[in-house]
């Protein structure tokens, strides 16, 4: 297997982009890319992986055409890899793997979604696409619902309290307010996000990540050759995927997602790491309770005490790990398919030391992408060469 | 919508009516609803059809609160208002996803609480009304 670096990474401006439509939106992000390598031209890239569920179905076949037309790059292989809110997760796993095959030198993965501008009605249909359609839905079941099962449960269990939930969207919303991408660049107050309305109990609107139009981008390179390129690539030294039963109450634990319990394992067996070598970590904290479920499943913890990490303040700029310096789904956006490979841009910064809430000297980070309600994660670890 | 078709729903009707399950004959898992292969043994077509009792104990729940039910559900919610919704430990020792109905899902429902199915209108797609269970409270 041939080693595989990351050598630059883009992403659009998150947030209501209204009128803008995909391809626009994947223009920015691949053309931010583009701009950190003086010299390597388009014609170089070699394949292009897509992650969208194309949320509304205005493009939902062959929208990787569409994509690669935009960026003027028609005529080479390209896919849409769709596994709902972990689709660039897979689609950066399929470009990893086409590189250290020996397929590919250079490819790029990244992901699109488009999700403002769409009737209320349409949007929450598309919401419920992701999840089990026949028994599920019938019972009247939605999205944040599900995670506010896997709250309700994890409360029961392990004594987590409401306050722990609060916190993680505190956290990321502070984090979000230095970074100029994220939809959200202001702070809450723990008060503000305790008391707001609620829409799954005991979820409130302040546990839900937004709704967000956005675009990301890396490009990939074998190792040897991303030395012509650039002075800093940032190695993938360890890349893991699981799947599980895609409706809740079909899984053996509802506090816990076994896809991403995998998927980490995985991981940190081929990086040859472990959870407490991670210096810095994006997880998909769709909902506050799946950041709590994030740190238990990754191994930052022990099961049942992500509660406990939060409100000791140990994944704050300050403490042993900090999570989601780019202000998470809950606050930087998450535009489904390109959520994965935007967690990507914030590692990649990171590890270069160019991020806006940089964690001092940081050498190893991962990230955390789930599928669904965890029918499907990736974790992917890179380190600074 | 959740869109589920005419054919599709009925295919599922004795689930959604009746709670058949298919008990494994070669290493007694019970899967609902039944399966091709067994999701324990792996076996095929070794499911004999039982019908679930329809009762269990809250395992954990939600409420939807107003405005965010999906939209076949919204003329529901905006008569009823918020709704919850559980997935339930049946007596025999599987796991489902059920609204729960006749109780005020802010004041009665709570983890272990004894309930038990009830066949009731779901929604309306397609000008046909779908039928199925909803699960409430057993008062002793
Ligand atoms: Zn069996």
């Amino acid at each position: 297997m041939r080693r595989v670096g990351i050598i630059a990474a883009g992403e659009s401006k998150f947030g209501a982009r209204v009128g803008m439509e995909y391809e626009e939106l994947f223009v920015e992000a691949f053309l931010e890319a583009m701009g950190q390598v003086d010299n390597l031209e388009s014609k170089d890239i070699q394949e292009a992986f897509v992650g969208s569920l194309a949320f509304g179905g205005s493009q939902l076949g062959n929208m990787s055409a569409l994509v690669v037309d935009s960026v003027n790059l028609i005529g080479i292989p390209a896919s849409r890899v769709e596994n709902a809110c972990g689709s660039s997760g897979y689609a950066l796993r399929y470009a990893i793997m086409s590189i250290a095959s020996g397929i590919n030198d250079i490819v790029i993965a990244g992901g699109v979604e488009k999700m403002q501008d769409i009737s209320k009605a349409t949007r929450l249909y598309w919401f419920g696409v992701a999840g089990d359609i026949k028994w599920e839905r019938l019972s009247g079941m939605t999205f944040p619902g599900n995670y506010a099962l896997m709250a309700t449960r994890h409360m029961k269990e392990f004594g987590t309290k409401k306050e722990a939930l609060s916190s993680v969207a505190v956290k990321n919303h502070d984090f979000a307010s230095r970074n100029p991408k994220a939809q959200f660049q202001r702070k809450i107050t723990l008060e503000q996000a305790m008391n707001a309305p609620i829409v799954a109990y005991p979820l409130n609107i302040y546990d839900c990540c937004p709704i967000t139009d956005g675009a990301s981008c890396v490009i990939l390179c074998d190792l040897e050759i991303a030395k012509k390129y650039t002075d800093t690539p940032i190695e993938i030294v360890g890349f893991g995927a699981g799947t599980d039963h895609l409706a809740l109450y079909q899984r053996e634990s509802i506090t816990r997602i076994d896809a991403a319990v995998k998927a980490s394992k995985m991981a940190f067996k081929m990086a040859n790491l472990q959870p407490k070598d991670i210096e810095v970590a994006e997880v998909h904290d769709c909902f506050t309770i799946a950041e709590i479920l994030a740190y238990e499943d990754i191994g930052f913890c022990k099961k049942g005490d992500g509660g406990k990490m939060i409100l000791d303040g140990e994944t704050t700029i300050h403490g042993r790990i900090p999570v989601n310096t780019g202000g998470g789904l809950k606050a930087k956006g998450h535009p489904i398919g390109a959520t994965g490979t935007a967690q990507i841009y914030e590692i990649f910064k990171q590890l270069r030391g160019e991020h806006e809430n940089q964690v001092h000297d940081a050498t190893i980070g991962l990230t955390h992408n789930v599928g669904g309600t965890g029918s499907a994660c990736t974790v992917t670890i890179l380190r600074r060469v | 919508m959740a869109h589920v078709s005419i054919p599709k729903y009925w295919k599922a009707l004795p689930q959604k009516y009746r709670l058949v399950a298919g008990k494994c004959s070669n290493c007694g898992e019970l899967n609902f609803p039944p399966t091709t292969l067994c999701k324990k043994c792996g076996q095929e077509n070794t499911q004999k059809h039982i019908e679930l009792k329809g009762k269990g104990t809250v395992y954990t729940y939600t409420i939807i609160g107003r405005g965010g039910a999906p939209p076949e559900f919204a003329k529901m919610q905006k008569k009823c208002g918020p709704y919850a919704i559980a997935i339930v430990e049946l007596e025999e020792g599987l796991k489902i996803n059920v609204q729960l109905t006749d109780c005020d899902p802010f004041k009665d429902v709570n983890i272990g609480m004894k309930v038990s199915a009830v066949f009731r209108r779901i929604y309306e797609q397609e000008n046909v009304i779908r039928y199925g269970l909803k699960f409430r409270p057993i008062i002793e």
